[in-house]
């Protein structure tokens, strides 16, 4: 209780503190929370700004077009890497190196080859999200104890039972943190390309708001964008939760 | 799957191993170059591995100050990093009630995808140094200040009693119990904060640069000189890795330290 009255306060002197500071400044470049709700209503009026709903939407189905990629690929990957020991010792390595690289420097080349739409968010959510789940997925494999492998085959277990009641329940924890990751990072992914250019999409409006100096318009965009990945996130957060419970 | 479950089988050893690394990435080239030399993919989008390493050589003296600029603009947005990064994390970590509190804030600016507020950087800061070098600070702070707060929260309490009750001073306990076991994970925020560091700098120069590798990389996208610009792409890379080596060495060298 006393924790959540700390926060309210830390909150609103933030707020205050934001206030005073944006107060005497240039309100094109710094905008007041004072002047945020009305910001907000003009995103809306329709004359003002592109229609925020069909870009939001569009915005919406490259997040789940990239999504789904990275999670059947991540997948896939991570078990045919983690399950075959060899193939594993080679490409596991390598699968670490391309992901120190900072992903940026592949959006140039995305842009080039799929052009201006949808395909070059997709390809760059896919491949920010699809690390992750794959790396996940390795590691949870290596957490498996392997007397409990060796109890239920010597108990009479075929393959694919020891699959599901043993390695599953046994690394699913991990392996949800990483399709949680995945998800946040396909949601950048497809974020980042929007903003970097793109003709339709959230990034996009908030591009135009930021274009034509509409400086309220734009932060009441990314408070709106912002909350709304953080409610996604809360949400994966809630599942991860759920499943750890589950498990153990 | 049969590893698993019979784990001693025989292992390929490590030189075979490598060897393998090396002719998969050599076949991979391969691959590539004779799918464009086929006509299979556009040379109009995809270069040939030739023409990208003609691309690296040639290329050059027009890269290599671009390059340095935008290292040298990731290193100061690190070193800011670092500094507001391991200093607030510490202070978080350390104490228990303004952990509560302020945690949640921090978490939540952790998840907000940084890039939204980059155009309200670019516009108060400008095209230059400035922006690029707040970009990278930005990314990199809140994973860096993170990784430190849990770190310093972890610490074992008793390790502590026990040296006051032993009659070390604080300066001692800080020395010789705080900074060895806080280390780990500072090191380990400074690797993940590089990364991040150099990210943001990319991005800074790829919305609103005019010098830099970003923003050489995004004209020559759209220029359509494909070659040149995975000529470049590559360089980021292998420079990035190389970073990140360079780091996990050090994190090695003080781990034996500790």
């Amino acid at each position: 209780m006393k924790i959540l009255a700390w926060r309210a306060a830390l909150l609103l002197g933030a707020l205050a503190a934001w206030e005073a500071l944006a107060r005497p400044l240039s309100p094109v470049l710094y905008v007041a929370p004072s002047r945020l709700p009305a910001a907000f209503s003009r995103i809306a009026a329709v004359n003002d700004m592109p229609p925020l709903g069909a870009h939001a939407w569009l915005t919406l189905e490259e997040v789940a077009a990239a999504y789904a990629l990275a999670v059947s690929a991540g997948l896939w990957l991570g078990f045919l890497l983690g399950l075959r020991r060899t193939v594993g010792r080679i490409y596991e390595p390598l699968l670490a190196a391309v992901y120190a690289i900072p992903s940026v420097v592949w959006y140039p080349s995305l842009m080039l080859f799929f052009g201006l739409g949808p395909a070059s968010k997709i390809a760059f959510g896919f491949l920010l999200g699809f690390f992750p789940v794959a790396l996940s997925v390795l590691a949870g494999i290596r957490q498996v104890p392997q007397h409990l492998i060796t109890v239920a085959v010597s108990m009479g277990a075929r393959p694919g039972a020891v699959f599901r009641k043993v390695m599953l329940p046994a690394m699913a924890s991990t392996m949800v943190g990483g399709l949680r990751a995945g998800l946040a990072l396909s949601v950048v992914g497809v974020l980042v390309g929007e903003i970097l250019g793109a003709r339709a999409g959230l990034g996009y409006v908030i591009n135009y708001a930021y274009g034509l100096l509409m400086t309220g318009e734009y932060a009441a965009l990314v408070l709106i964008v912002g909350a709304a990945v953080l409610t996604i996130d809360a949400t994966g957060a809630w599942l991860e939760s759920r499943v750890r419970r589950w498990t153990t | 799957m049969d590893h698993v479950i019979a784990p001693d089988r025989r292992q390929w050893p490590r030189a075979t191993v490598a060897a393998a690394q090396l002719a998969s990435v050599a076949g991979a080239v391969l691959v590539w170059e004779t799918a464009v030399r086929l006509r299979v993919a556009d040379p109009l989008f995809v270069p040939t591995p030739s023409a990208v390493a003609a691309a690296v050589f040639s290329g050059g003296a027009e890269t290599l100050p671009r390059l340095c600029d935008t290292l040298l603009k990731a290193l100061s947005g690190y070193a800011l990093a670092v500094v507001i990064g391991v200093t607030a994390g510490l202070v978080i970590g350390s104490r228990r009630m303004l952990h509560d509190v302020a945690m949640p804030f921090v978490v939540a600016l952790y998840g907000i995808p940084k890039i939204l507020v980059l155009p309200w950087i670019a516009l108060v800061f400008g095209l230059g140094l400035s922006t690029a070098v707040l970009t990278a600070a930005l990314f990199a702070v809140f994973p860096i200040a993170l990784m430190v707060a849990a770190g310093t929260r972890d610490v074992d309490p008793s390790l502590i009693t026990v040296a006051r009750s032993m009659g070390a001073t604080r300066r001692q306990i800080e020395i010789k119990i705080l900074l060895p076991a806080v280390l780990p994970s500072v090191l380990a925020g400074m690797r993940v904060g590089m990364v991040f560091a150099m990210l943001g700098v990319l991005l800074a120069e790829m919305f609103a640069g005019v010098r830099g590798m970003g923003f050489l990389m995004q004209r020559m996208a759209m220029s359509f000189k494909a070659a040149e610009l995975f000529a470049a792409t590559l360089i980021v890379s292998t420079l990035s890795i190389a970073v990140v080596l360079l780091l996990e060495h050090v994190n090695h060298r003080l781990g034996r330290w500790r």
